[in-house]
């Protein structure tokens, strides 16, 4: 095994010392600088400057600053445009490093009609958030978001088996942190450990990762932090575009692909389309000894929009489908304490069978359908308001291993239901201060489709909500802007739900919670900027804290609810400082953050029940005060020409106040040390990309007392490595890309993984993926 | 200002107008169909001892009447005679039904996929396996117990789903190598006199 895998490894060796070899000239020089609005001389944030010969690229900041590096010397045209701007072409002869400012013709509204329209980052004034890019998505293309995500210092994730990823922020996950899907609050039944998020990550071109309490501009939920997927503008002029990409992962010997085309409508100027579809087919993943049978992943997406846009109105309509069929690790079903005894002190699962595509039960079908239309008018030259509708359906079956020739019947089959509606109003207030005001209603149904034979976990509920909030921004000074808002939301919840004894009951809940935002960014010199946040948030207990009652399977235990409980309410701090020191040489960017939440609901062990499988251990939804603090670190350091090493930290801890404890399934300490090689040119491959990785992650040490059924897992540290370049060919470029994880085939096990009590994680893994891109974008 | 109060109040309308348009579903949601009865469950486990020799028939008895969960379980034990032969069957129920499913029967057809193993402890009494599944493998279902001296303990009863009956003793009823997930695990009381 070992032997072809570095067979399969060699070329990703040669390719980047080939590179390095061919590398004559000395490509070292930077180009930098700030776009500007030319009439007013406003920084234009998030311009793009891109060099389209090399393939090459830079985002600028929210200041409009840009940093071009490792360019060679000679004529360079720079491409340079923002949304709402034309397209500038600049000539520029480097010699030296040069500092430059380009200006470009601007219309504000349409700026902010789009800032609206995609949540762009710059909303986040003080909140720490951090992008990957399709760049990184890319080299992760194979895989789950969840595990994408994982990339991003502060973030990680619950696992249940390699199929099934949750992303974690700051320690927290499901309901504690809300997903937004083009714009739309995501509902797919998070609320469960073992519910992965049914989107298609490839549907967009760049997801954010806000990492502070955000209620006040997205409402309940968002304790830990907002994951936003954030679709790319739509073309706007005449001539087609687009992309496809294909993957092959050694390990689940699985497939995939996606495609895109856009364009503009010739002759209505404004008027753009985009068309995407893709999907992975994967056989069972591998352990270093073993096969992890049923672990098949079957998902497909498929989204279609159409924008238009003018200086007055916009209005756009999207559609996007996805499907998901997965396979539950077999030896995860387990029927009772004494099996998962078993399985804890055997150290192999008690199930293995030969590879295979196929899935069995347990296994979980979902489908997500999500339609959004919205529409913005300019009232005025500056103020816009902008109304934005969703409606989501998510079909969810779970199939477990029954008796009777039922492991057909879904066990689970819920059908869920979600209409989302916002109006805002972009407004200026003077000359500085401009900010947004509005409304936004939630009206959701879960219904339980009869005909499963198994009474619901979740009961059929209906919830409502509706809230108001203001959040304005005003500039101090040109290098210190500040923010400030406040929410104010009310719930409503009706739920149905039979008794044991099969009597009806019709329970109401309200809840009122609000929340407020405040936070700053100062932008200390060119090279240093700081934000700061402080930000509430809030989340209504979901229905299944409220009203569960039943054996959990998975979790070999039985969980009941409390209809006593309140909303979680959350405070949380966080400082972010980005700074480049030593000419750019080093760049560190830190995050400190506190959170303290009140009424944080969890489960608590309370007893043991006997049923006819033994005795159960019995868990309690419960409310405690929390704590949660830590540290999220990257550090790169240019060691030489193309060479750079880069670090990057995170670490969390959870108090629980109340019992004086810390809390359970916190992420452990982890540690990404890189060794970066980078190079513009060779030949005709542009934006030559390795990378070599060691992957460590601390045992936990911090657990609660006797929560647990074993202790966890050790340290392990896993080596990657990868590489990618792009060849232009002609107008067109194609991308290619090697991927290797856990390189040594290591034997671990993961304390975020929830079934770490059943089999060992992944082992070594290789994606091979190639992109070929046409059109002009 | 003013025009953009006038808009603000057109927006919120026409969200108020979205959120209000609801579907013909409601009255489903509040008022749904009543569970349909746990076909799965297990609520009643009788080891039905048929004596013979002049042994008397005797009857160990487990319920849980609203299955996993709820209400916790009773049981009903008669004591065995001592130094005695049995045939012995276990029945299991589903008593949520009605009338109640005898899911003894489901482990019958599946026989292949199951097997029950027993384990007492302090109290003597051996089993032997009387049935067998289309493999000529052991259920359990059906079995013979002879009771030696008498003596007070406990006899746990185990059914494992997806069992590796070819496991080394395993047909022979030691559960050590059975490997499978846990079906049914009772530990009756008992009593021998």
């Amino acid at each position: 095994m070992p032997v072809r895998f570095l067979r399969l490894l060699f070329p990703i060796l040669c390719c980047c010392a080939a590179a390095w070899a061919h590398a004559q000239p000395v490509c070292d020089l930077v180009l930098s600088g700030r776009v500007i609005d030319n009439h007013d001389r406003q920084p234009l944030s998030y311009a793009e400057v891109y060099v389209p010969a090399l393939g090459k690229g830079a985002v600028a900041d929210q200041e409009g600053r840009f940093v071009l590096a490792e360019l060679c010397p000679g004529p360079l045209i720079v491409r340079v445009s923002h949304l709402g701007c034309a397209p500038v072409m600049r000539t520029i002869q480097l010699l030296d490093d040069v500092v430059m400012e380009i200006k470009l013709e601007h219309h504000a509204e349409e700026l902010k009609e789009f800032e609206v329209l995609q949540q762009r980052p710059d909303e986040h004034v003080g909140q720490a958030n951090k992008e990957l890019d399709k760049a990184s998505m890319e080299k992760d293309a194979g895989r789950s978001m969840g595990e994408m995500l994982a990339r991003i210092p502060g973030v990680s994730s619950l696992q249940s088996g390699p199929t099934i990823s949750k992303t974690v922020i700051h320690g927290l996950s499901g309901n504690r942190i809300l997903t937004l899907n083009q714009g739309i609050r995501q509902e797919d039944q998070q609320w469960g450990t073992e519910h992965a998020p049914n989107l298609d990550p490839l549907s967009s071109d760049r997801i954010t990762v806000v990492k502070g309490a955000a209620s006040v501009q997205y409402g309940s939920d968002a304790l830990g932090g907002v994951i936003i997927t954030e679709p790319v503008e739509l073309p706007r002029e005449r001539g087609v575009s687009g992309e496809v990409r294909g993957m092959g992962m050694l390990n689940s010997r699985g497939v995939g692909g996606n495609a895109l085309l856009q364009g503009g409508v010739g002759g209505i100027p404004g008027l753009g389309w985009r068309v995407q579809g893709s999907g992975r087919y994967l056989g069972d993943s591998e352990a270093p000894g073993y096969v992890l049978s049923n672990t098949g992943v079957r998902e497909g997406g498929a989204s279609a929009s159409v924008g238009y846009r003018d200086h007055r109105w916009n209005a756009s309509a999207y559609y996007s489908y996805f499907t998901r069929d997965l396979g539950i690790l077999r030896a995860s079903h387990i029927g009772n304490l004494t099996d998962l005894n078993n399985a804890i002190e055997s150290g192999t699962p008690w199930y293995v069978g030969d590879f295979t595509y196929a899935i069995a039960s347990p296994r979980q079908q979902v489908q997500h359908h999500l339609i959004k239309a919205d529409g913005g008018y300019a009232i005025s030259e500056r103020d816009r308001i902008v109304l934005t509708y969703g409606y989501q359906a998510d079909d969810r079956q779970e199939y477990d291993i029954r008796r009777g020739g039922r492991s057909d019947i879904p066990a689970l089959d819920l059908f869920l239901t979600t209409h989302t509606a916002d109006a805002v109003l972009n407004h200026w207030a003077g000359k500085h201060i401009h900010g947004k005001v509005g409304v936004s209603g939630v009206y959701q149904e879960n219904v339980n489709v009869p005909g499963t034979g198994v009474r619901p976990l979740l009961p059929n509920y209906r919830k409502q909500s509706g809230g108001v909030f203001l959040l304005e921004h005003l500039p101090l000074s040109p290098n210190v802007e500040l923010e400030a808002g406040a929410r104010i939301e009310a719930t409503q919840l009706d739920v149905a739900k039979y008794t044991f004894d099969n009597v009806l009951i019709t329970p109401q809940h309200r809840f009122t919670n609000s929340a407020f935002t405040i936070g700053a960014n100062w932008s200390v010199k060119d090279s240093v900027r700081l934000r700061f946040n402080v930000g509430s948030a809030y989340r209504p207990p979901h229905v299944s804290e409220l009203y569960s009652e039943g054996l959990h399977h998975g979790a070999a235990a039985i969980e009941r609810g409390d209809a006593a409980l309140s909303s979680e309410r959350s405070l949380k701090g966080t400082a972010d400082l980005e700074a480049l020191w030593f000419g750019g040489r080093l760049r560190t960017d830190l995050t400190l953050y506190a959170d303290r939440i009140d009424h944080y609901i969890y489960l608590r062990p309370d007893g043991v029940e006997l049923t006819v499988r033994g005795a159960f251990p019995v868990f309690q939804y419960v409310a405690t005060d929390v704590f949660l603090y830590g540290v999220d670190a990257t550090v790169q350091l240019k060691l030489a020409q193309h060479f750079s090493l880069r670090n990057r930290t995170s670490l969390v801890r959870g108090r629980d106040l109340a019992q004086d404890e810390w809390l359970f399934q916190m992420p452990s300490d982890r540690m990404e040390n890189a060794l970066l090689f980078e190079l513009s040119q060779v030949g005709k491959w542009s934006a030559i990309e390795c990378a070599a990785t060691s992957q460590v992650v601390f045992a936990q040490s911090r657990i609660p007392v006797g929560l647990d059924f074993t202790l966890p897992p050790d340290s392990y540290n896993l080596i990657g490595l990868s590489a990618s370049a792009t060849r232009t060919l002609g107008k067109n470029e194609m991308r290619i890309g090697l991927q290797a994880n856990n390189l040594f085939n290591t034997t671990y096990r993961d304390y975020m993984d929830r079934f770490r009590y059943y089999a060992d994680a992944r082992g070594t893994d290789l994606t091979l993926w190639i992109r070929y891109s046409f059109g002009k974008r | 200002m003013n025009t953009n109060l006038k808009y603000m109040s057109l927006a919120i309308f026409i969200a108020a107008a979205i959120v209000g348009c609801k579907k013909d579903k409601n009255e489903d949601v509040l008022n749904p169909q009543p569970p349909s009865n746990e076909e799965e469950v297990i609520t009643t486990m009788i080891l039905s001892f048929n004596g013979l020799t002049g042994a008397g028939d005797k009857e160990l008895r487990f319920t849980d009447a609203d299955g996993d969960g709820g209400g916790a379980p009773i049981f009903d034990l008669d004591t065995l005679q001592a130094t005695a032969n049995y045939n012995v069957s276990i029945i299991l129920l589903n008593e949520t039904a009605s009338p109640a499913d005898t899911i003894s029967n489901e482990v019958l057809d599946e026989g292949v996929d199951h097997q029950f193993f027993f384990q007492p402890t302090g109290t003597n009494i051996t089993f032997t396996y009387a049935d067998a599944d289309g493999n000529g493998r052991p259920i359990g279902l059906q079995t013979t117990a002879v009771t030696g001296a008498a003596s007070v303990g406990t006899l746990k009863v185990t059914l494992r789903h997806q069992p590796d009956k070819s496991g080394t003793g395993v047909s022979g009823g030691d559960i050590t190598n059975a490997g499978g997930e846990t079906d049914i695990e009772v530990i009756f009381p008992m009593v021998i006199e």
